[in-house]
């Protein structure tokens, strides 16, 4: 869903590890390998470019893509918890982990907790970028206002309202004129979402 | 990705064999089973342990072959290699809790199992199903097929190691060992020999295959570099995909086009492109098969005319006419096959591909965005093609919601076609009217024209009225095509379709009225020929008595039959009017002016107007863009159409002018670059934005129709009209006329000995007629001309005829049948079958012929002289 320029040239990776700390739990929690924390990390220190070790909302903005990006302020939003205004390297790397590609064999297991990069979690990362007062459903005045930032201003008002109106009424199955999670998962049933929401240099 | 699917290979087939021996292991054991169930459980469970082995290994090898994947670049492999060698020993920790992991749900599979082992058949049935679609999933399967519930198993892969740990390095490392412990063992296993054979070659080939990435035996090197190469591969293939989607030409400029105006724009340049690919493929055949053998230029290589008939060419004995006849068969098949088999394609695509209305405003709205896109331009093109799609998605929407009287409906929509119908019925009858008038008026032109001569005034208004009654034709024409479009669009509204299906209509329709536009032409054209080939007739007469009469003096003065063709220079012979190339050059001609209209008509009607809106818009009193001119629409269904009609008129023109499909290559291919930029810089997209059919197998379709449609002409031509005799590379007078003269050269020996025999019996007979026999005398009875024949006609001697004139002219052949009495007959029947071809009938000059202002035909003085001593002007 969001890809970041990856192409950075690889540090040593074993000095690169060692520099960050609790890397073992880490690579546990998300998934990645020493290859992708490395690389990570590099993209990281490119974007921290004081050296804080912390990420400000606008050290986001000189990725172009997401410069470029109708909802870029909500990606970018979504790398920092409510309050909070950095983000540090265990964060980002756990936000990331959601783009990670599912793996392609993975058995379902009851028994495992669902990794981070799953089908729903995948969903529910997108559902909050648009469920922007974070009350669980997606109302016609948020879908209004995507629907803004998306296309360009020769829809008039009415049309763009009728595409909301259209949308809700695709989608809400309880005639409550909000798209809730289920909804949302619901209709998204068909998509790759997989394929969407994955970054391939991460694989 | 190769390696991957390598990998996934090599996995299918081991676990095909361990399946099947797993089926012969049952099949053994299954009469067993009734008798002795713990027996059973025992060699089962021995089994097991060897499945279990296996399944461990598979794992790692899977594991493997994912790390195999998971970098990307190569060094970085070899250094992963290195790495994992000393590495931390935390993960090791992981890697081990891994394999104790699985280690137990092994365990607690083995424990379930022994519920399941009755089950076990059916369930080896069931995965061996699952298996044609488990592709890449021969680990799962593999442990589903050895009796344990999938769903416990191999949770340690959840974990995933893209890359390989240490841990699972060492376990590797362990199985290597193992395997080689077991290669060792093996003779003394007491196993049966087959199931020895195949445990050995498995084992070998894992170790060659794992040994090389653990560093050490003669493998790694090899490993290394076959890793390396198919990494490379990756990266090739992903290049050369790329690759491929640039080298479509014109992508970009048509995705451009389909994000500002919509896919039903976008159908129209598609349609563009491909009818340039047809049209390449057609120049090829062409030129390569017929331009290119003739190699030089004699008056145009454009035109059918300039083709020579030379039977071959060069040392190829390349054939020429019979090349050009193939080509010009060729380029019909091919275009039918191309069209028929894109139409089938496309329905198949339109078949399957279909999504069905579900959630598209929903889809649309959370997927739409690419968020690959790094680049303003790119991204504003992207918001330009969501908006696009929004819209179009709000049309197909309104449709369906539309709630509707339905008889009202019908009645409107049956009134439309009533009134279009009438419309279509009026143009055609005008255009009949129209032609009728102008050939009225032209056999009037001819019959009057003594009349006009008279007064010099009267013959220029004439020429002027009927070179406006010849324009007329198509003045009327280019009216109708102007007037009935917008009015049909307007009738249209009526009927209230959906824009997709009313453009569908709208292309039937005025494809309708172009159909009398083509006809006409046609039938003008056909008139053109029919006249042509007259004035050609009496060409050809006049040229083979030319020829005949310079034969004649030529022998008469030489004395000889050794005659040499004649020496005129070749610009100075009369040529037929070679109808071929007049209705190629009437087909140029009309490609060429349609190409000047159609671009006129952009510059004008889109770019002036453009401008004049834009910048006219400052000073006006009312609002230029909003109000009455606006910015011009682009007119699919015009553009469509003249496109197919376009096509219909190469293809029919291509026999007559091969050049022609060159010309219209060109032509597509400016129109691609000038209808885009004309697209995107003067024009608006449609108000109501509406999705494309999914195929365009409508334009399809009717491109099929012209196809036909043009066959027919062409066909017809090809098979009624004699073709050109002194031109083209079916032209027949060289050929013919050499054959000619040399049946009467042969002829005329034949007479001379004929006459000769006959002189000599004549003397005979009258020297002694007493001794002729009874026989011969009761014969010469029967003749029945016999007593017609007067003494004097019997007694002048042919051969002096012959010989007074000098002449070998087929005239003499007439006559000797009333100068030889007696033998006379047979003398006749000689001569008849010496000169047999029907040339023999053109024993007098043609008379006065055609209109006297026909310029090309011969000048009188020639054709009314009989003198048979004149030399022969021509030829």
């Amino acid at each position: 869903m969001l890809l970041f320029c990856l192409s950075v040239e690889m540090g040593s990776t074993n000095s690169t590890l060692s520099k960050i700390p609790n890397v073992e739990e880490l690579m546990q929690e998300t998934g990645f390998t020493p290859a992708h924390i490395v690389r990570l990390y590099d993209r990281f220190e490119a974007l921290d470019k004081e050296k804080t070790g912390h990420l400000r909302p606008q050290d986001f903005g000189a990725i172009n893509r997401l410069a470029m990006n109708p909802i870029g302020d909500r990606i970018i939003g979504a790398f920092f918890s409510p309050g909070q205004e950095t983000v540090d390297f265990h964060s980002f790397v756990r936000i990331l982990a959601h783009f990670r590609p599912a793996d392609k064999n993975r058995p379902k297991d009851p028994s495992m907790p669902e990794p981070v990069n799953n089908r729903t979690s995948k969903l529910k990362f997108a559902f909050q970028l648009y469920d922007q007062d974070k009350d669980g459903k997606i109302s016609r005045a948020e879908l209004l206002q995507v629907l803004r930032s998306m296309l360009e201003m020769q829809v008039t008002e009415e049309q763009l309202e009728s595409i909301a109106d259209r949308t809700i009424q695709e989608a809400d199955l309880d005639k409550d004129d909000a798209i809730s999670f289920e909804e949302f998962r619901k209709s998204l049933e068909k998509v790759n979402i997989d394929h969407k929401m994955s970054i391939r240099f991460l694989r | 990705m190769p390696s991957q699917k390598k990998n996934d290979i090599a996995i299918k087939m081991e676990d095909d064999e361990a399946r099947r021996r797993d089926r012969n292991r049952k099949a053994r054991a299954s009469p067993r089973a009734g008798r002795r169930k713990g027996k059973q459980a025992t060699s089962e469970d021995e089994d097991e342990e060897e499945d279990q082995d296996k399944a461990r290994r598979k794992r790692a090898r899977k594991k493997k072959a994912r790390a195999q994947d998971s970098e990307e670049e190569e060094e970085e492999d070899d250094r992963s290699v290195k790495r994992k060698g000393t590495k931390a020993p935390g993960r090791k920790k992981k890697a081990v809790k891994e394999e104790s992991k699985e280690e137990s749900e092994e365990e607690q599979g083995k424990k379930k199992k022994g519920g399941k082992v009755t089950s076990k058949k059916g369930k080896d049935e069931q995965n061996k199903e699952k298996k044609g679609d488990a592709k890449g999933k021969g680990g799962k399967d593999k442990k589903k097929k050895n009796g344990k519930d999938s769903s416990s198993s191999s949770s340690g892969e959840s974990g995933d190691e893209n890359s390989l740990s240490e841990g699972e390095m060492a376990s590797l490392k362990e199985e290597v060992d193992e395997k080689k412990k077991l290669i060792a063992t093996l003779r003394n296993k007491p196993w049966r020999m087959k199931r020895r054979l195949k445990l050995l070659k498995e084992c070998q080939a894992f170790v060659e295959r794992f040994e090389g990435a653990l560093g050490k035996g003669k493998g790694r090197k090899l490993y290394a570099y076959k890793v390396m190469m198919a990494k490379k591969m990756i990266k090739f293939n992903r290049d050369f995909d790329n690759f491929k989607t640039a080298c479509i030409p014109w992508e970009r400029k048509i995705k451009e086009v389909e994000s500002h105006f919509g896919s039903s724009v976008a159908s129209y340049f598609i349609f563009l492109r491909w009818m340039y690919g047809l049209n390449l493929v057609l120049f090829a055949f062409m030129f390569g098969l017929v331009v290119l053998p003739e190699g030089y230029c004699k008056y145009s290589i454009l035109f059918y005319g300039f083709y020579n008939d030379e039977r071959t060419i060069g040392v190829l004995q390349f054939r020429l006419p019979l090349s050009y006849l193939l080509v010009g068969v060729g380029i019909f098949g091919y275009s039918l096959m191309v069209v028929i088999r894109t139409m089938a394609r496309n329905s198949d695509e339109g078949g399957d591909g279909g999504d069905d209305g579900q959630f598209t405003f929903a889809f649309k709205m959370f997927t739409s965005w690419d968020y690959l896109i790094g680049n303003p331009e790119t991204a504003d093109n992207k918001y330009a093609s969501i908006t696009t799609s929004f819209k179009e998605s709000i049309v197909d929407e309104q449709e369906n919601q539309k709630d509707e009287n339905i008889h009202l409906r019908r009645f409107l929509r049956v009134l439309a076609n009533l009134f279009i119908i009438c419309s279509l019925g009026g143009s055609g009858f005008l255009i009949y009217f129209v032609v009728k008038r102008s050939q009225e008026f032209a056999n009037l032109d001819q019959d009057e024209l003594s009349w006009f001569e008279k007064n010099e005034a009267g013959s220029i208004v004439l020429i002027r009225y009927s070179a406006l009654q010849k324009y007329k034709v198509e003045f009327v024409m280019s009216l109708l095509g102007l007037v009935c479009p917008p009015l049909f669009e307007t009738i249209a509204e009526l009927e209230e379709y959906h824009p997709r299906i009313a453009l569908k209509w709208q292309l039937g329709r005025i494809f309708a009225l172009f159909l009398g536009n083509l006809y006409t032409f046609l039938f003008a054209l056909f008139d053109e020929v029919n006249t042509k080939l007259e004035n050609e007739k009496s060409i050809r007469n006049a040229t083979i008595w030319g020829l005949n009469e310079y034969y004649a003096n030529y022998s008469s003065y030489h004395n000889t039959t050794d005659i040499p063709p004649p020496d005129i220079h070749p610009a100075d012979v009369i040529r037929g009017p070679c109808w071929e190339t007049a209705v190629g050059i009437e087909f140029v001609k009309l490609t060429v002016s349609d190409i000047q209209v159609t671009y006129m008509t952009i510059l004008i009607g889109d770019f002036l107007r453009a401008m004049i809106v834009r910048f006219l818009n400052y000073c006006w009193c009312w609002d230029l863009e909003a109000g009455f001119p606006s910015y011009g629409e682009f007119d699919i269904s015009g553009n469509v159409l003249g496109l197919i009609f376009n096509q219909g008129m190469i293809w029919m023109g291509a026999f007559y002018a091969p050049g022609l499909v060159g010309l219209n290559v060109l032509r597509l291919l400016t129109s691609m670059y000038y209808q885009c930029w004309a697209v995107m810089s003067c024009n608006v997209p449609h108000e109501r934005v509406f999705k494309a059919s999914k195929s365009n197998n409508f334009y399809m379709g009717l491109l099929l129709l012209v196809l036909f449609l043009s066959l027919l002409p062409v066909v017809y031509t090809i098979m009624t009209l004699p073709p050109s005799f002194d031109c083209g590379p079916f032209r027949l007078a060289i050929y013919y006329l050499n054959a000619t003269s040399k049946n009467y050269q042969n002829a005329n020996l034949e007479l001379k000995k004929k006459m000769q025999m006959a002189r000599d019996e004549e003397k005979n007979r009258r020297n002694n007629k007493e001794s002729t026999n009874q026989v011969m005398q009761d014969l010469e009875d029967l003749l029945p001309n016999r007593s017609l024949i007067t003494p004097a006609a019997a007694e002048k001697p042919p051969p002096d005829n012959v010989r007074e004139k000098g002449s070998k002219s087929p005239k003499v052949a007439k006559r000797p049948g009333a100068a030889a009495n007696g033998k006379g007959v047979n003398l006749q029947k000689d001569v008849s079958l010496a000169a047999p071809n029907p040339k023999a009938a053109v024993t007098h000059p043609p008379g006065p012929r055609g209109p006297p202002g026909n310029a090309r035909g011969p000048p009188p003085g020639l054709a009314r002289g009989r003198g048979r001593g004149a030399p022969p002007p021509r030829c």
